[in-house]
């Protein structure tokens, strides 16, 4: 096929071949070009009007998936904020209360968070509220995490000492329970030795001679040996927190000054020694912050022979429970 | 400049007319359109990867920021998961110290039958709302028929003197406790605070602060109220009737009399320390014809089945008793 193209010259009426020179030819170029870029611009303005670009679409898309991510974030931040919850209910309701401490007001556990200015350069996004509050609620609950830990610090410490002031209460029988108890604390009209009345600070145990006496709480022994005043041979036992045991008219000690004693220990044997006793019994007492109270509010007697038997042996061996 | 064409036709040797059919003009109007599309696509794509649109970019700003908070709150929120998880550790630490006993997971259920998510497995049906709510209406009925059913005596009664005795019957917890975290240990044989042994525990005990209120769990007469500072401590004797007691130990105050007639729900005194116990807390006993009862099976009108099943569950598992 012939491309050339002619045209009449109807000056000398001679076919002649159409010549363009080559500035016309780059104008016509230029001029395509232009025509092409404005049709390239009309087509992409009418896509994007009704479609969007390709482009947009794919990031649209990963913005979406972006933010189902967060949702999702947020949806396991709902779990562990009820896990922190039950965190502090446990604190609160089952810890402090047995404890005697005071609960931790809501506004130091949860004082919220700084707000908009600490992450202002997260302002000037589409999605700027979401992000935020994500990150937010993030730093808040960092904050309650933090003051629930500095609280079990607390209440771990305090459950020790608990436990402590527990097991240095002076709280069992010193001996078998099903022993008669004897005289009690009060006003004795006329003591069996000096014949006058006289307050009696002890409770009694009728014992028979050479029956076992145990400490009745963790503590440490402050006297041991023969007592000038008439209860003959005396045990004390410094249970801390002010208070006492005495166990006195003792025939045999088991324990020096100065050793530390636990619950259920054997301390000695019961006797009638000192001038104050007239035959085999165990007076014990306690005192608190130096004056006698009625040891009988420290323990009691509902335990059978054989549940105490089995209470001394499981002191005596390393029980589970100890 | 002249508008027609022409053509040399080398067979004839002569000009030719360069004229265009319809057909010609069709097929060079679509061959334009298709090229230019064609242009439009190569300009764009050009362009595209050279450039972003104003848009775009907002959006690729837009999805960096996005992904490194993501990448930010991804890393914290693995630390938080941990730190939980360790202050959970503490916390069973704590439990087992104090109450002698494993911990009960709050949320996940081991085994057996029903449980905080029995119902789980009906929802997300379109009628799922009224299928749970059927589902625990009958639970409720069912728990209550057992309770009911214990004894046709009792049934018997029931329906001589319904109301009555419906209200003299303890049927609530003594104090509130509605997320049972109070619950520190139940009926039967349990290892003794001080005696370190296993005794049989004739009661449940809640623990509280100092000072909070104790309702009366059923409609009586105030049988005694006994200031002690041995065994129960401070404690009062309620007599419902029916050969029903109730008795409220290691009070720290009374807010009743002997002789008094109280209903259910009044404030009969405050949760104390007294006796033999090893923190504040309330020791609830309930007596029928003068032997005990395991309280667990009173609470019928303030539990639903589930949170009654943890209960049980509560009650069942704790080691230590707290006096």
């Amino acid at each position: 096929m012939v491309k050339r193209k002619y045209f009449l010259d109807l000056n000398d009426l001679q076919y002649k071949q159409i010549k363009h020179p080559f500035w016309r030819k780059l104008f016509h170029g230029l001029l395509w070009f232009a025509g092409s870029v404005a049709v390239t611009l009309f087509y992409v303005s009418i896509i994007q009007k009704y479609f969007g670009s390709p482009k947009e679409q794919v990031l649209n898309q990963q913005i979406e998936d972006l933010s189902l991510k967060y949702s999702m974030a947020n949806r396991e931040l709902d779990f562990s904020l009820k896990d922190i919850k039950s965190l502090e209910k446990s604190d609160e309701v089952r810890y402090r209360p047995i404890l005697k401490m005071e609960g931790i007001s809501q506004i130091i556990r949860n004082p919220g968070f700084g707000g908009v200015e600490r992450l202002r350069d997260l302002n000037g996004y589409m999605h700027s509220d979401l992000m935020r509050s994500t990150r937010e609620r993030i730093e808040e609950m960092k904050n309650m995490l933090n003051v629930q830990n500095e609280s079990f610090i607390t209440i771990k410490e305090k459950t020790e000492e608990w436990k402590f002031e527990m097991d240095h209460l002076p709280a069992i029988s010193p001996v078998d329970p099903s022993f008669r108890l004897g005289d009690r604390y009060g006003f004795r009209e006329k003591h069996p030795v000096l014949g006058i009345g006289r307050m009696h600070y002890g409770q009694d145990f009728k014992v028979p001679y050479g029956t076992k006496v145990y400490a009745t709480g963790d503590g440490k022994v402050i006297e041991s040996g023969n007592n000038s005043g008439g209860f003959g041979n005396m045990v004390v036992i410094d249970h801390g927190n002010g208070l006492r045991s005495y166990y006195a008219h003792l025939s045999k000690i088991n324990v020096p000054v100065d050793m530390n004693i636990k619950r259920g220990d054997l301390i000695g044997l019961s006797g009638s020694s000192g001038s104050l006793s007239t035959g085999p019994h165990l007076h014990y007492q306690i005192n608190k912050y130096g004056s006698p109270v009625n040891a009988i509010n420290f323990f009691n007697d509902d335990i059978t022979e054989q549940e105490f038997t089995e209470m001394i042996q499981a002191f005596g061996s390393d029980s589970v429970y100890r | 400049m002249p508008k027609s064409r022409y053509r040399f036709n080398p067979e004839s040797l002569s000009f030719d007319k360069v004229r265009l059919g319809f057909r010609d003009v069709l097929l060079r109007g679509l061959s334009y359109l298709v090229g230019s599309l064609l242009i439009a696509v190569v300009y764009y794509l050009v362009f595209a990867s050279f450039f972003d649109s104003p848009k775009e970019k907002a959006l690729i700003r837009e999805i960096d920021q996005l992904t490194l908070q993501y990448d930010i709150i991804h890393r914290e929120m693995e630390n938080l998961n941990k730190v939980i998880g360790q202050l959970e550790e503490k916390d069973d630490n704590l439990y087992r110290t104090i109450f002698e006993a494993e911990p009960i997971p709050e949320t996940q259920r081991e085994s057996g039958v029903g449980g905080v998510n029995r119902y789980k497995d009906l929802e997300g049906y379109n009628n799922s709302n009224i299928v749970i709510e059927t589902t625990k209406k009958l639970d409720n009925l069912k728990k209550k028929i057992v309770v009911q059913s214990k004894s046709y005596d009792e049934l018997y009664e029931l329906a001589k003197n319904k109301e009555e005795m419906l209200k003299s019957i303890p049927a609530i917890m003594p104090i509130s406790n509605k997320d049972l975290t109070r619950t520190a240990s139940g009926y039967g044989l349990r290892i003794h605070p001080y005696y370190k042994i296993v005794r049989f525990h004739a009661g449940m005990d809640f623990t509280a602060p100092l000072g909070t209120d104790i309702y009366v769990t059923g409609n009586g007469t105030v049988e005694a109220v006994m200031p002690s500072l041995r065994g129960l401590g401070n404690h009062i004797i309620i007599n419902h009737g029916y050969g029903i007691t109730s008795i409220y130990a290691h009070l720290d105050r009374f807010n009743v009399r002997k002789g008094q007639k109280v209903q259910r729900g009044d404030v009969i005194g405050f949760v104390g320390n007294t006796g033999m116990s090893l923190a504040p807390h309330l020791h609830y006993e309930i007596k029928l014809n003068g032997k005990n009862v395991d309280p667990v099976n009173y609470y019928f009108n303030d539990l639903s089945a589930e949170e009654y099943e943890r209960m049980i569950e509560i009650a069942s598992k704790t080691g230590q008793s707290f006096d």
